[in-house]
């Protein structure tokens, strides 16, 4: 599909307290091997987009450091790449740093002359999406603008931070609101949209007539509910995983412990890309008793590991016990330390205390590099 | 730019005692170690060595060499300097040339080599399970001016008439060959790495071409051709691991030196990693009745049953209530319900039917190369 251009768009990222203290939300590491961006970015790899924009708010070091040459995304490296972009004027301006005003400053990346339709996607809602068939439905609307929205089940408050949706008789949306009930079922925008180009050029300059803090999807929301844009909607029906807190993120990875999720998210013939780092398989040594979990290739377990995901290298050593915890990369539990509902981030030394956790409800996060 | 050391890698070879395992890819193509391909290890310690270009001779099956080797990008040899590319036997004017022994496929390639004008030139198998890097050979090759260097490897006497043999002066001279000789004069075995002079091998090469006596093979051609001339030939002794894995039981064997240390390939050894290709797959899953130790497991595979002293590549699956004791799954090989399996190597995508049972009073180690259901294997 060289028509369409791909935008991964951090902007709406959720701030996950420690996770996202240094690095944005789309490169927190995620079920031991992928960082959260890689669905998306394989999203637009697999329906055949081949030019993608990551729309960065900040520490794109931490974004270089996954994406590289972008080659582990693309299909032909002489005609795909893989830029990410920041807003460098805005870049200390919380208020204005704003996706509108990132893709303004970047336009020259966005206006080539091949390019047709512009296909924009967060990374906080975990999901297998096919674009192919939602351009075409975007092109028989006739309109310059699809949303993509799911059906969800809200009674457990999942969907509580999205965006909800009215429709028309005819699947077009009417009213696009933040407010609505813990229902069995709301109609909930993915914050992913296929623009045709003007459009969205159009779009970005009314925003400067409205107010300048708004996000792309504000924009969109308030020329719907002002009746001046009729947006086209494009039902998803793969399952959704969002996640807008330290609270999902935890639950969602543990939801995948659960072989019937990971095939929701998972397919054989959709496979979630990453960067390569040639680790070798994990050991598990004679002590070693792992249950329900994932563990990452380089790793070395000596110790017993229940309901937890294990990212590569990390070494669990004899008579430790780690339970219903997030370990990520290069991070080493000592020797009879005993760990519950803890978060580590990467090359964390847990070697002085015998006994650190949270609780279910609330886990203990600890700081990448700490000796504790 | 002169290249100082260029590589060629043997890797036609059929490998026949490997059974079905070889019966649709060469040798080197086996996997190995739950994630690898045995050509990985000559390809990756060529690059740990800085060596950034490599010729790899193809023959047996080589579709799926060519298409694995691809440009090098696996092993990093994509960059600016580096070539990688297979060498398979081509038509030319004179007609079709197989590559009819070792020193032959070099030979039929000089025009190849002779672009790349290297000072000296490393033959290896693409065989052999080790990590060595070369520099210190290469040293040594270059500091006693020699025509020719061979890593030696020191095996029990005992085994002594398996291998090529090589006999040594007191100045690590080699002053004889023996291929499997009936009474070894010594227990140093050829490790199928050689060093040489380009100029000298090239004129060697070129006249054994033309010896219809000749079986074109680097032991019994052209090292005693050397050895007659009083050419400068000197040993490199090797004593790090080092594994033909030519059989069923000797694979085998080395997949499980992985699990005893005797062989490592952790992230945290320094000697340098072992390239290979990437799998799009998920970190591996452990189930809540799921039992794995003693063992190494690659991304990609599930296990819901009881694993010791196993080697488990990638896709791979171990149901519920299934057993397997040293046991090496190649990728996406599949292990039924309350299945038990011992002694063995399963070929890659073979599956054994819920609850059949597998060698499990056998102490040979037997290779599954087909599936096995309930009620007849």
């Amino acid at each position: 599909m060289n028509n369409a251009i791909g935008v991964c768009n951090l902007h709406y990222s959720p701030n996950i307290g420690l996770l996202t203290a240094h690095r944005p939300f789309g490169s927190v590491s995620f079920l031991g091997r992928y960082a959260v961006m890689d669905f998306t970015l394989s999203n637009f790899s697999n329906s055949g987009i081949n030019q993608v924009v990551i729309l960065a708010k900040n520490y794109v070091y931490s974004i270089n450091n996954h994406i590289q040459n972008g080659y582990a995304w693309i299909n032909n490296t002489k005609t795909g790449w893989i830029r990410t972009v920041i807003n460098e004027r805005r870049i200390n301006d919380a208020t204005f740093n704003t996706d509108v005003s990132n893709l303004s400053a970047n336009l020259p990346q966005l206006d080539l002359h091949n390019i047709q339709y512009i296909v924009v996607a967060p990374v906080h809602f975990l999901t297998s999406m096919d674009f192919r068939p939602i351009i075409d439905d975007h092109i028989a609307s006739g309109r310059g603008v699809t949303m993509v929205y799911t059906n969800g089940d809200n009674s457990k408050g999942e969907f509580k931070n999205c965006t909800s949706i009215k429709l028309d008789k005819s699947k077009k949306i009417v009213k696009s609101t933040l407010q609505h009930n813990q229902a069995k079922s709301v109609d909930v925008s993915l914050d992913t949209f296929i623009f045709n180009k003007d459009t969205l050029f159009d779009l970005m300059k009314s925003q400067q007539d409205i107010s300048e803090m708004l996000s792309l999807a504000d924009v969109v929301s308030y020329c719907i509910n002002n009746g001046t844009l009729k947006v086209n909607a494009y039902k998803h029906t793969n399952r959704v995983f969002p996640i807008f807190s330290i609270t999902d993120y935890v639950s969602v990875s543990m939801d995948l412990l659960n072989h019937a999720s990971r095939e929701q998210l998972f397919h054989d013939d959709w496979p979630v890309y990453t960067t390569t780092n040639n680790t070798p398989p994990s050991k598990y040594g004679s002590k070693a008793s792992v249950k329900n979990s994932l563990i990452g290739n380089g790793s070395i377990i000596n110790g017993k590991v229940e309901n937890c995901i294990i990212s590569r290298d990390v070494v669990i050593d004899e008579g430790a016990v780690v339970k219903n915890c997030i370990i990520f990369t290069r991070t080493h539990i000592g020797k009879d330390v005993k760990l519950e509902n803890t978060i580590c981030d990467k090359n964390v030394k847990i070697k002085q205390v015998t006994k650190l956790g949270g609780s279910p409800t609330e886990y203990l996060v600890i700081a990448k590099g700490a000796n504790v | 730019m002169a290249e100082q050391l260029i590589a060629m890698i043997l890797a036609g070879g059929k490998g026949t005692r490997l059974q079905a395992l070889t019966k649709k890819i060469a040798k080197p193509a086996v996997s190995f170690g739950a994630k690898y391909r045995i050509v990985d290890f000559s390809i990756s310690n060529c690059v740990n060595s800085g060596i950034s270009t490599i010729g790899v001779l193809t023959q047996y099956e080589s579709t799926f060499l060519d298409s694995y080797i691809g440009n090098g990008e696996k092993w990093g040899l994509n960059g600016l300097h580096s070539l990688m590319t297979t060498l398979a036997p081509k038509q030319t004017e004179e007609g079709l040339n197989w590559y009819n022994g070792t020193a032959e496929a070099i030979a039929q390639n000089i025009e190849w080599i002779d672009a790349l004008n290297p000072e000296n030139i490393l033959i290896l198998s693409g065989d052999h399970i080790y990590k060595m890097t070369f520099n210190d050979m290469l040293w040594r090759h270059q500091s006693n001016n020699a025509d020719a260097t061979i890593a030696l490897f020191e095996v029990d006497p005992k085994e002594a008439s398996r291998f090529g043999i090589m006999v040594c002066d007191e100045n690590d001279n080699i002053v004889e060959f023996q291929e499997k000789p009936r009474s070894p004069k010594s227990n140093l075995a050829s490790m199928g790495i050689y060093m040489f002079k380009w100029k000298t091998l090239r004129k060697l090469l070129i006249e054994d071409l033309k010896n219809p006596d000749s079986t074109h093979d680097f032991g019994t051609d052209i090292i005693p051709t050397m050895i007659a001339r009083h050419m400068t030939i000197k040993s490199y002794r090797y004593s790090g691991y080092w594994r033909d894995v030519g059989t069923i039981p000797s694979l085998h064997a080395a997949n499980m030196d992985l699990i005893d240390g005797k062989f490592d390939l952790s992230s945290f050894d320094e000697e340098g990693r072992i390239f290979t290709e990437d799998t799009y797959s998920l970190p591996h899953y452990v189930g809540k009745s799921g039992n794995v130790t003693n063992s190494i497991a690659n991304q990609g595979a599930i296990i819901l049953g009881k694993a010791d002293y196993c080697v488990i590549s990638n896709e791979v699956v171990i149901e519920y209530d299934a057993e397997c004791d040293h046991v090496v799954l190649l990728p996406n090989a599949y292990v039924g319900k309350g299945a038990k399996v011992k002694n063995a190597i399963i070929a890659s995508g073979v599956k054994i039917g819920d609850w059949c049972e597998v060698n499990t009073e056998g102490d040979d180690i037997i290779l599954v190369s087909q599936n096995v259901t309930k009620g007849g294997e």
